[in-house]
């Protein structure tokens, strides 16, 4: 299926600068190098990655809160990484942003109605009434209801799952055309989690929503997302429909982490699980060629320590940067 | 060996005093665990699970309303000790705890050495030669590098940081280690590598482990045995092989739908409603509101009974075993 690309990133870079005594420079971290996707219009994709990976970072890139140090990211024929101060505010009244922590997202001083009439008064959005009925609409979206027993409580008298449809009820205050969700459901329980990711996938194929999902557990994304980006130490290493890299993982990292989780079974008690040795690496020195090289159970000398794999797409629809893919077709 | 089961709590009672009201974080919790066995114990946030290893260390706070019920470790009942001698004898002597995120409570100005040496040096009569010869012992089995001994806190990975509170925990030998969400704020491969170190130390060193835990997928990698809480209340225990392929408690069931699986096609569920306030809880099944099996004989407060040879239950669709009426262990 083929449809417009709501958002494309293309060689993304940033950098954080390290100083010494407040000046001089002390090398850069790299936390996203060289990262290029396509979100589809309407389709909803995780980013799955061990904290430290970047994936924060290129939310946050996304929203315009880091300014890139080299590529594009390109949202419906906006330049993102160009605009002005004025043109910022109108994008991103375009694009929600669901926090991980929802009781350190919502301003703990603010009413329900406040918290949800400030994006629509800063956007000069409608009169006293229209707001009053936008409000009523985005709580109801979120099913936080009867709507008046929550429009004057405040965040604390609400429960984790509550805060986070309030938080979600705020992102979608604008209707926005592409959410962006920074693991959403990391900090509840699991009952509420896949209570919150059914909501978000119901609203997501309600309004026909772009939905970017960052989480580091690829189980959950397993049954709430079409496509899956894995990023390993600043790059994306495996993109795929969600299906096929849970049952055929190409990159090596991608088969380690899927070899890491467990579901429920008690036969899991009897063996140990296969975990490459090291951990991830110092984004401030990355290794050279392929970063996952030192871990890696599928080295090939001379070859992943020397020259960084570009992007080979094995099967249609499936690209991974690994050397074991060269000899397959390359992508386009 | 020994016949009396490692840790045996009986109706085990710890309330809370708050400014709303007496807190029930723990009602009435009975089980038994035997040496060299696993026992997780799973539920939501707020169920009381944390508690029940506060109540077990007897680590309080000062707002304790009701501290009552027995805790016998080898049939001998601690729970009568005079404060300081449980605090000799009981506590990281026979008993450890890897509390919550413990690896983010290292002592930041210590190095990381002298913080695994202090149980001995504390609970142990040796001198700090051997204890520091004992601390490299057990960091090189968790998988520390001796070399990190001399290291801070902040100069290790959280995985690493993690082991050394592991460490700590073992240093003394305990014949429990209680561990409190040990793996909850790690990455997958961390976390793996965790799993993986206390199987291989539960293997070799035969240690046994009350693991408190809201992951239930990761929970069996470990658990020879599953104790289920709800509302401050014990309502499933069993042995893990029936656990995790079938659950016997209405909540059990719906907590095993809820998990997502990274295999296989079946969509995770929600449980709808919350659970419910611990002040004041009503009478009756405590579940009763969400469970979608409940009968007018909910509304009474079941009892906790043997259903299966191993496997106990708190709800009323399950004739118990046995007739003659035995409570919980």
């Amino acid at each position: 299926m083929q449809t417009e690309p709501a958002l494309v990133v293309s060689d993304l870079h940033v950098r954080f600068e390290l100083r010494r005594w407040g000046f001089g420079r002390a090398g850069a971290i790299r936390a996203v190098d060289g990262v290029s996707f396509t979100l589809r219009q309407g389709e909803a994709t995780a980013v799955v990655g061990e904290s430290g990976c970047g994936k924060s970072t290129l939310v946050r890139t996304i929203l315009g809160l880091h300014r890139p140090a080299g590529g594009q990211v390109v949202f419906e024929g906006i330049h993102v990484d160009r605009l002005k101060s004025k043109e910022m505010q109108r994008y991103r009244s375009r694009v929600g942003y669901v926090q991980q922590d929802p009781y350190g997202a919502l301003p703990p001083f603010m009413s329900v109605n406040r918290i949800l009439e400030e994006p629509l008064i800063i956007n000069k959005v409608g009169g006293k009434s229209e707001r009053t009925r936008r409000i009523r609409e985005a709580l109801e979206e979120v099913k936080l209801t009867p709507v008046e027993d929550f429009l004057t409580k405040f965040p604390h008298m609400l429960s984790g799952g509550q805060q986070q449809r309030l938080v979600i009820a705020r992102a979608m205050a604008l209707r926005p055309r592409l959410l962006v969700a920074d693991e959403p459901v990391s900090m509840l329980d699991a009952s509420v989690r896949v209570e919150i990711l059914e909501l978000l996938q119901g609203l997501q194929r309600l309004h026909g929503l772009t939905l970017l999902y960052i989480t580091h557990d690829l189980s959950t994304a397993r049954h709430f997302v079409e496509r899956v980006l894995v990023m390993y130490a600043g790059k994306i290493v495996e993109q795929s429909e969600v299906d096929e890299l849970v049952t055929s993982p190409l990159h090596p990292y991608t088969k380690a982490l899927i070899a890491a989780i467990p579901d429920p079974d008690p036969a899991n008690a009897d063996s140990f699980r296969d975990v490459p040795p090291g951990e991830p690496p110092n984004l401030l020195n990355p290794p050279s060629g392929c970063r996952f090289h030192p871990r890696c159970p599928a080295f090939i000398e001379g070859l992943c320590e020397v020259k960084e794999p570009p992007v080979f797409e094995p099967e249609p629809g499936r690209l991974v940067a690994c050397w074991l893919y060269q000899s397959e077709q390359t992508a386009p | 060996m020994n016949r009396d089961p490692l840790l045996r709590v009986k109706d085990l009672r710890l309330y809370f005093r708050t400014t709303q009201g007496v807190v029930q974080a723990v009602d009435g919790v009975s089980f038994a665990m035997g040496h060299h066995q696993a026992l997780a114990v799973l539920g939501e946030s707020g169920c009381g699970k944390s508690s029940l290893t506060r109540a077990i260390l007897r680590l309080l706070p000062r707002n304790v309303h009701t501290y009552t019920g027995q805790v016998l470790l080898d049939g001998a009942d601690v729970m009568t000790l005079g404060e300081e001698r449980f605090r000799q004898e009981v506590r990281w002597s026979r008993m450890s705890l890897v509390a919550q995120a413990a690896m983010n409570s290292l002592n930041p100005v210590l190095k990381v050495g002298e913080q695994v040496i202090e149980p001995l040096t504390t609970h142990r009569n040796v001198s700090r030669e051997e204890a520091r010869d004992r601390a490299g012992q057990v960091l090189q089995k968790v998988g520390v590098p001796l070399a990190f001994l001399d290291r801070y806190a902040f100069e290790l990975s959280g995985g690493m940081r993690q082991r050394v509170v592991i460490a700590m925990a073992l240093v003394t030998s305990p014949d429990l280690v209680i561990l409190d969400e040990p793996t909850s704020a790690l990455d997958v491969l961390t976390q793996a590598n965790i799993m993986n170190l206390l199987k291989g130390i539960k293997d070799e060193l035969g240690s046994s482990f009350l693991l408190i835990t809201h992951d239930i997928a990761a929970s069996s990698e470990l658990a020879d045995q599953v104790a289920v809480m709800y509302a401050g209340q014990l309502v499933e225990l069993s042995e893990a092989a029936d656990f995790y392929k079938e659950p016997r408690h209405p909540y059990s069931r719906k907590l095993i739908a809820s998990v997502p699986r990274l295999h296989g096609d079946r969509k995770p569920e929600f449980i709808p409603g919350q659970p419910p306030s611990l002040i004041n809880p009503s009478g009756g099944c405590r579940f009763a509101p969400r469970c979608p099996q409940r009968f007018d004989r909910c509304r009474e407060d079941p009892p906790l009974v043997e259903v299966e040879p191993g496997q106990w239950v708190k709800c009323w669709l399950y004739p118990p075993l046995s007739d003659n009426g035995s409570d919980a262990n």
